[in-house]
């Protein structure tokens, strides 16, 4: 099957589009699990592009690295946060540093802010996935947001992945892909970062009862 | 050569990474020590050729980060350094075999075996080195490795402290020395010493100036001058004894090695008189204060750390002395002036380093460092005793010890001042003779108090009664140090045709044949007529005069007879309490220059009920004031802690604040990127 660079770099802009709207829904949603499930959902269409860009292309090392992150954030990294959620018995985010609202508009302006920087580098660039780029650094910018606009533990760590996330379509708009052993070497280190999270959390649990990281402030001397 | 050399290189490395691998505690303070060992005989063996050999050795090996050569060159001057570390670290090795055996349990024995390699390794490439980034690297290396073994009993709460403000001083220090570096830099257009030796274009007047003082303070914050030297008495008492004994012994030495390599081998040339004279009231000071303070410790690591401040002080007094004669063109006399310096600082290694080992042996029989804990000890630690007190007579400048034929050489050095063109220099060379003088003396009161309190009279504690003999392996490194501090005594024929060897390139003139007299065996500053002392004579006459005075007892002082009795204490039974205790000992010096002590005396008393002719209790507190410390640390850190306390706010402890910062600066930074 043919399928024509133009329609295919539509084909790439539509599903990093997906990627970007999970973003904007990551941002609205209070609830914990639901979080994580969208975090999920994002990394599924995440390995939706990368499969289509390595269809495209024909550079069969993004398949590899498209299963490994289906394997890792669709599957492992969901499923231990939903345990550490479970355990905490934290359902919601109450008390947010920047309300849902505020929040969304703000995310708004990064996806501008995003664009905006990215306009001048986008024209030079002559692959197929070089509208992704923008798009690429808008859900950095948002999920570093979502870090900063959130209080517990959980959704900071879902902030971390999502930034992560933004970080791999980055790399394979800008150069489809990294070089696989890269890949592999960034792998482990999310699912490392997840996992040292995971007990951070418990331990803040245990310690203040509670995974809200402004507890942490007594710690300053 | 080269491969004595490389078993040096391999066996620090060694002794770096095997003692790790062990799970005996006693294999692994083993390993380090044997592999110390081998290296440090490779060690001896290099300094001895290399102070022999006819030509510098080099070796150089490129690397990939730009200006940077793993430079290495070994003329005597390095070689002279590298064989007083090495002959150190032998001899501290060694003794780390007894002596860790007290940490064992409490610190990891391999750590510190591993440190104690690497912080050895690190001197001899300090003076080894001869490229400057390899030399900032290696310096750097030695500072932490230092920093480590201070705080090896980190559980104690004075050492950690005493690590962090050796830290601090030490990188206030370097970045002098960074300074130092930089500026030889810009002129020379290379790092490698050879090219700061012979720089493209000349360094102006000003920027000689600014390499002088930034040398001065960078390096003298090693050395431990005044009022540079405060870390000395809270660092090196806190480290492990083997360890004290290579800082103060060797490490604080390297700093002469730099500064002379700076002054005479890099500026070279003419000198201002008044650089010289800069180092020579350095000298001074360091030699009269810190001999003052050491008079009034009762810590006996304390007091040997503060000896080190006066010992530095003799060395630059010589040194300085040297830079004066150089500026006037009397080479022979600036000759004579660093060879003595350099002797001084061959001398100060032994028998400091002995001092301190000596000092451990106490501390690990009685487990305190208080000397009014002390007592008795000579008979229950002969060994140790003969030790402590040759060292104590070598730092005292007694014949016929090595500590006073380099004291004396210093000594000729500044009477020679009457030489000297400038009636302002002819003045002050003299009166720092009178100060070496002064604290000369109170070198041997110090020492007359840190023996005869330590070791002679009843034991004052429970700790003194229940002190045993250290282990041999102790009594064999200190053995070692102690017969260097009398054989460099006695063999001045040997060692200043090997000094000479230094001194000749720097000066220009070789002055074996005026120093040396009577084949070798008398020693002469220039002149025999001046002034000539022959120290092996000196050491004959002493015996010779003792056996007479045997003799003469044997002849006319009628029939021996022993009787055993207890000493006769008026009646009552003596009891330690009626002892002098190392406070009151030097009350009488304390008074004397309480000018410079500043001391505060507290003395509460309380009477009985019934009458106030009866005291009940009495309470004795005395204290002197640290001038340095409180006069001009405390205001600084004082200044720092306020703007730190300001920037304070930005530190909020909030983990979302810092992730705004972070956030808002990429913006921005994005922004300007457009």
């Amino acid at each position: 099957m043919q399928i024509s660079p133009h329609t295919g770099s539509q084909l790439v802009d539509l599903c990093s589009a997906l990627l970007l709207l999970t973003c904007f829904a990551i941002v609205a949603q209070r609830r914990l699990s639901a979080c994580v499930d969208l975090f999920a959902l994002q990394s599924a269409f995440l390995v939706l592009t990368a499969a289509v860009v390595a269809f495209l292309t024909g550079n069969h090392h993004i398949y590899i690295a498209a299963a490994l992150t289906g394997v890792i954030k669709v599957v492992i990294i969901p499923r231990v946060l939903k345990k550490v959620i479970e355990r905490l018995n934290v359902k919601r985010e109450l008390v947010m540093n920047v309300n849902v609202p505020a929040g969304l508009l703000i995310c708004g302006a990064l996806v501008m802010l995003a664009f905006f920087i990215t306009q001048p580098i986008i024209p030079l660039g002559f692959l197929l996935t070089r509208d992704s780029l923008a798009i690429a650094l808008a859900i950095v910018l948002i999920g570093f947001f979502t870090m900063i606009a959130r209080q517990k533990a959980v959704t900071q760590l879902v902030g971390f992945l999502v930034m992560e996330n933004g970080l791999f379509l980055g790399a394979t708009a800008a150069t489809y892909g990294m070089p696989l052993i890269v890949e592999l070497g960034v792998f482990f280190d999310v699912l490392i970062a997840a996992l040292i999270a995971g007990i951070y959390t418990n331990r803040l649990q245990d310690a203040f009862d509670n995974v809200d990281t402004n507890h942490l402030t007594v710690l300053k001397e | 050569m080269l491969n004595v050399l490389w078993v040096l290189l391999i066996g620090y490395a060694a002794g770096m990474v095997l003692p790790l691998y062990p799970r005996q505690l006693n294999t692994q303070s083993l390993t380090a020590s044997i592999c110390a060992i081998v290296a440090t005989c490779a060690g001896i063996a290099l300094g001895l050729l290399g102070l022999i050999a006819p030509e510098p050795v080099t070796l150089s090996i490129a690397s990939t980060v730009p200006l940077l050569t793993f430079a290495i060159r070994l003329d005597p001057l390095a070689a002279l350094f590298v064989f007083t570390i090495s002959l150190v670290g032998l001899a501290a090795a060694i003794y780390a075999v007894g002596y860790v055996r007290h940490f064992q349990g409490r610190v990891s024995v391999a750590a510190l075996g591993a440190l104690f390699n690497g912080f050895l390794l690190s001197m001899t490439l300090v003076v080894l080195a001869d490229n400057g980034l390899f030399f900032l690297m290696v310096w750097e290396l030695m500072s932490l490795a230092s920093y480590f073994l201070v705080v090896t009993e980190h559980e104690k709460a004075d050492v950690r402290p005493a690590g962090f403000f050796y830290l601090v001083m030490t990188h206030v220090g370097t970045a002098f020395v960074v300074l130092t570096y930089l500026i030889l830099f810009q002129s020379a257009g290379s790092f490698s010493f050879d090219a700061f030796r012979h720089p493209e274009q000349a360094l102006p007047e000003g920027m000689r100036t600014l390499v002088f003082l930034a040398a001065l303070i960078g390096f003298g914050t090693k050395a431990g001058i005044v009022p540079l030297h405060v870390w000395l008495p809270y660092a090196h008492p806190a480290a492990p004894s083997h360890v004290s004994a290579l800082m103060s012994g060797v490490m604080i030495k390297t700093a002469i090695y730099a500064l002379i390599r700076v002054y005479f081998d890099f500026l070279g040339g003419q000198f201002p008189w008044w650089w010289g004279f800069v180092v020579l009231l350095a000298g001074t000071l360091s030699a009269i204060l810190g001999v003052m303070y050491a008079l009034m410790e009762h810590d006996l690591k304390r007091l040997l750390a503060f000896h080190s401040v006066e010992n530095i002080g003799i060395i630059l007094l010589g040194i300085g002395a040297g830079m004066i004669f150089h500026t006037y063109g009397l080479n022979e006399f600036a000759a004579l002036g660093l060879l003595a310096g350099l002797y001084h600082t061959i001398n100060h290694a032994m028998f400091k380093a002995l001092l301190f080992l000596g000092a451990g042996s106490l501390l690990y029989a009685t487990h305190t460092r208080n000397m009014e804990e002390y007592g008795g000890l000579l008979r229950r630690m002969p060994w140790t005793g003969l030790f402590f007190l040759i060292g104590a007579v070598s730092i005292s400048a007694l014949p016929p010890t090595n500590g006073f034929v380099s004291e004396w050489l210093v000594f000729q050095t500044l009477f020679l001042s009457f030489q000297l063109p400038a009636l302002f220099l002819k003045l002050m060379l003299p009166i720092a003779a009178a100060l070496l003088a002064l604290t000369g003396v109170l070198a041997l009161a110090c020492f007359a108090k840190a023996f005869g309190i330590s070791f002679l009279a009843l034991p004052r504690s429970a700790h003194a009664r229940h002190a045993e003999e250290v282990p041999v392996a102790m009594r064999i490194g200190m053995g070692i140090l102690a017969l260097l501090c009398v054989g460099l005594g006695l063999a001045p024929m040997i060692v200043v045709p090997l000094l000479d060897r230094i001194t000749a390139p720097l000066t220009g003139v070789s002055i074996t044949d005026k120093v040396l007299a009577l084949d070798g065996w008398a020693v002469a500053p220039g002149d025999v007529q001046f002034s000539s002392i022959s120290p092996p004579m000196l050491a004959a006459m002493l015996i010779l005069g003792g056996l007479l005075g045997l003799l003469l007892a044997f002849l006319f002082g009628g029939r021996l007879m022993t009787r055993s009795y207890k000493t006769w204490g008026c009646g009552i039974n003596l009891s330690p309490r009626m002892e002098y205790t190392a406070t009151g000992f030097v009350q009488p010096i304390k008074r004397v220059f309480s000018t410079i002590y500043q001391p505060t005396i507290k003395l509460e008393t309380e009477f009985l009920q019934k009458s106030r002719y009866f005291a009940k209790q009495r309470k004795f507190e005395f204290h002197i004031e640290p001038v340095f410390e409180k006069y001009l640390y405390d205001p600084v850190i004082h200044i720092f802690m306020r703007i730190a306390d300001r920037l304070r706010i930005l530190q909020a402890g909030s983990l979302h604040l810092y992730l705004a910062y972070i956030f808002v600066t990429l913006v921005i930074l994005l922004l300007f990127a457009v």
